[in-house]
C-alpha cells in the first residue's frame, strides 16, 4: 500500500491543469487519485466539454510517487492521437509524480515525528482512584488523527477526577495541532471552572476567538466525586456516553448536549448530573469505534457496540475495554483503521 | 466508502446548482467535496442545493466540508483568513438570532446524516428541504 503521506494535492494539480491547457473539444484532461476519484480537470465547469471523463479516456497515464501509484492522468478527445500532445501529457504525468514525490520527501520525517508527538499527548495511564477501575484504549490511525482523552485528579478538596474525551474533526497535521492546543485548555478550564459545562463554554470561547482552523472539536468533560459517585458531565457535540448499570438494568445513553466546540459563540450544553452507583460503568468512546469499516464496507455502528457491551458487562472496566477493542479489531479484519479509536471505561466497585 | 459527486444546473427563481452526494462522506473525500464547490464558486455559481438523499453516512470530517462549503459560497475564504472568519462569526451570530444563510441549502437528508447534524448543532446553519423538487420550488 502506498504511504498515505504520498498523495497528489488536488488544489495544486487543478492549478497546474488549468495552466496546462484549457478544455476544448479536441482535448480534455483530468486527474484521478489512486482510488480513481477525480481530483482535477482541465475544464472549469461541469457540463462543459471534459465533464464526462474516465473511464472512457483515450489515454491513461500512471502518476507514481514513493514507489506507488498516487493517481492517473486521463485524456480524451481527437488531440490525443497527436504525438506532440502525447509527449506533453507524458511529461505532465511525470511532473505531477515528481511534485508529489518532493512533497512526500520533505514531509515524511516530519509526519513520523508528529505522529510520535501526538501519541505522547495522550495520557495512557490515568490516576489510581480507590474504589474505581479506570481503563482505556487508544489506537491512532496511520494518519495523524485528533482524538484525545485525559483522566486526572483535580486539585480541589475531595480530589475529584477530571474526565475528558474529545475528537478533532478532520485529519492530518492541522487536526493534530488543534488537539495539542485544545487539550491543556480543556484541562485547565476543568481545573479552574465551576463545573464541566462552564469548562467547555470557556474552552469554546477561546477556540472561537483565537483559533481559525476551520476544524471543530466534539468533547465530553466530566467531574467525578469519587466519594459519592456523583458525576457531572457536559457534552459538546460528542457521541453520548453510555451507562452500564451494575444491577443488570438496560444500558442507557446519557442524552443531552450542546453544539460542537469552535463553531458557535455559545454551546448551550446543559450540565448532566448522574449518579454512578456501586457496580455501574460509564463508557465513553469516539466515532472511530462506531465508524470502523469492515471488509464488506459495513460500519461497526451502535447496535454492535451495544451487543458487545451487553456481552461484556459482568467484567471489570478493563474487561469491557478489551472486549470492545477486540470486537472492533475483529470486525475491521484486514482493513486499516481510518480514524483514531478511543475507549474509556470508568467502573465503580461493587463494594 | 466511495463518494459520488454529481452536479446539475437548474433554473428556479434564481439559477441553482444542485450538487448530489451519493455514498459516504468521510475523511478520505471531504476535501474533494470542498474543492468541487470551490470550482463551482469560481465559475460563478452562487446558490447551492446539496441533495443528500443518496448520502448514507457522514463522518465528523463531513462537518468540516459543510462548514467549508458555506465559507466558499460566501466568498469568505482564505487568502483573506481574518475576513473569512469574521464573516463566519457574523454568520453564526445571525444564526443565533434565528436566521440561516441561504447560499447553501440541504435536501433529502437521511436519518443517519440528520443525527450527526443535530448532535453537533451544524443543522442550525442550514435551511433543509424534504426533497429536491420542494427545495427548487422554495429557493
Amino acid at each position: 500500500m502506498t504511504d498515505p503521506g504520498a498523495a497528489l494535492d488536488p488544489a495544486r494539480v487543478q492549478r497546474i491543469l488549468a495552466s496546462f491547457a484549457p478544455a476544448t473539444d479536441r482535448l480534455q484532461v483530468a486527474v484521478v487519485d489512486a482510488a480513481g476519484f477525480p481530483i482535477a480537470r482541465s475544464t472549469v465547469h461541469p457540463g462543459s466539454p471534459g465533464d464526462g471523463m474516465a473511464p472512457d479516456a483515450d489515454l491513461m497515464l500512471d502518476i507514481n510517487c514513493a514507489g506507488g501509484l498516487v493517481g492517473r492522468l486521463m485524456a480524451s478527445g481527437p488531440a490525443t492521437t497527436d504525438p506532440t500532445v502525447v509527449s506533453a501529457l507524458d511529461a505532465l504525468a511525470a511532473g505531477l509524480g515528481e511534485m508529489a514525490e518532493a512533497d512526500y520527501r520533505s514531509l515524511a520525517p516530519e509526519l513520523a515525528q508528529a505522529r510520535l508527538a501526538q501519541r505522547s499527548f495522550v495520557s495512557l495511564r490515568g490516576p489510581v482512584v480507590p474504589g474505581y477501575d479506570l481503563a482505556n484504549h487508544y489506537e491512532a490511525a496511520r494518519e495523524i488523527g485528533g482524538d484525545f482523552f485525559e483522566l486526572f485528579q483535580i486539585h480541589r478538596r475531595r480530589r475529584p477526577v477530571g474526565i475528558v474525551i474529545a475528537d478533532v474533526t478532520g485529519k492530518g497535521i492541522a487536526a493534530g495541532m488543534l488537539m495539542a492546543f485544545a487539550r491543556p485548555v480543556i484541562h485547565a478550564a476543568l481545573d479552574a471552572s465551576r463545573g464541566p459545562a462552564d469548562a467547555l463554554e470557556r474552552t469554546n470561547r477561546i477556540l472561537v476567538d483565537e483559533i481559525r482552523s476551520g476544524l471543530f472539536i466534539t468533547a465530553i468533560a466530566g467531574v467525578l466525586d469519587v466519594t459519592t459517585g456523583r458525576l457531572r458531565m457536559a457534552n459538546a457535540g460528542h457521541e453520548s456516553p453510555l451507562i452500564v448499570p451494575g444491577d443488570d438494568g438496560p444500558i442507557s445513553a446519557v442524552e443531552g448536549g450542546g453544539v460542537l466546540l469552535g463553531a458557535f459563540r455559545s454551546l448551550g450544553a446543559p450540565e448532566l448530573d448522574i449518579q454512578l452507583r456501586p457496580g455501574d460503568c460509564l463508557v465513553l468512546y469516539t466515532d472511530g469505534v462506531t465508524d470502523a469499516v469492515g471488509p464488506s464496507g459495513d460500519r461497526f455502528g451502535e447496535p454492535r457496540l451495544l451487543t458487545t457491551l451487553e456481552a461484556a458487562r459482568r467484567g471489570s472496566a478493563l474487561d469491557i475495554v478489551a472486549a470492545l477493542r477486540d470486537a472492533v479489531a475483529d470486525f475491521r479484519g484486514s482493513v486499516p483503521p481510518a480514524d483514531d479509536v478511543t475507549i474509556v471505561v470508568i467502573g465503580r466497585h461493587r463494594t | 466508502m466511495a463518494l459520488q459527486i454529481t452536479t446539475e444546473h437548474v433554473e428556479g427563481r434564481v439559477p441553482i446548482t444542485v450538487v448530489a452526494l451519493d455514498g459516504e462522506l468521510d475523511a478520505s473525500n471531504f476535501e474533494r467535496l470542498i474543492e468541487e464547490v470551490r470550482g463551482l464558486y469560481d465559475a460563478g455559481d452562487r446558490t447551492l442545493l446539496l441533495d443528500l438523499s443518496g448520502l448514507t453516512f457522514m463522518a465528523s470530517s463531513g462537518l468540516v466540508a459543510l462548514h467549508g462549503i458555506v465559507l466558499v459560497m460566501h466568498g469568505d475564504e482564505p487568502p483573506d483568513l481574518e475576513g473569512g472568519w469574521s464573516a463566519f462569526h457574523a454568520l453564526t451570530n445571525a444564526v443565533a438570532g434565528g436566521e440561516r444563510q441561504a447560499e447553501v441549502q440541504l435536501c433529502g437528508t437521511q436519518p443517519a446524516v440528520t443525527r450527526v447534524l443535530e448532535r453537533t448543532g451544524l443543522d442550525r446553519l442550514f435551511v433543509s428541504h424534504p426533497d429536491r423538487a420542494t427545495a427548487i420550488a422554495a429557493i
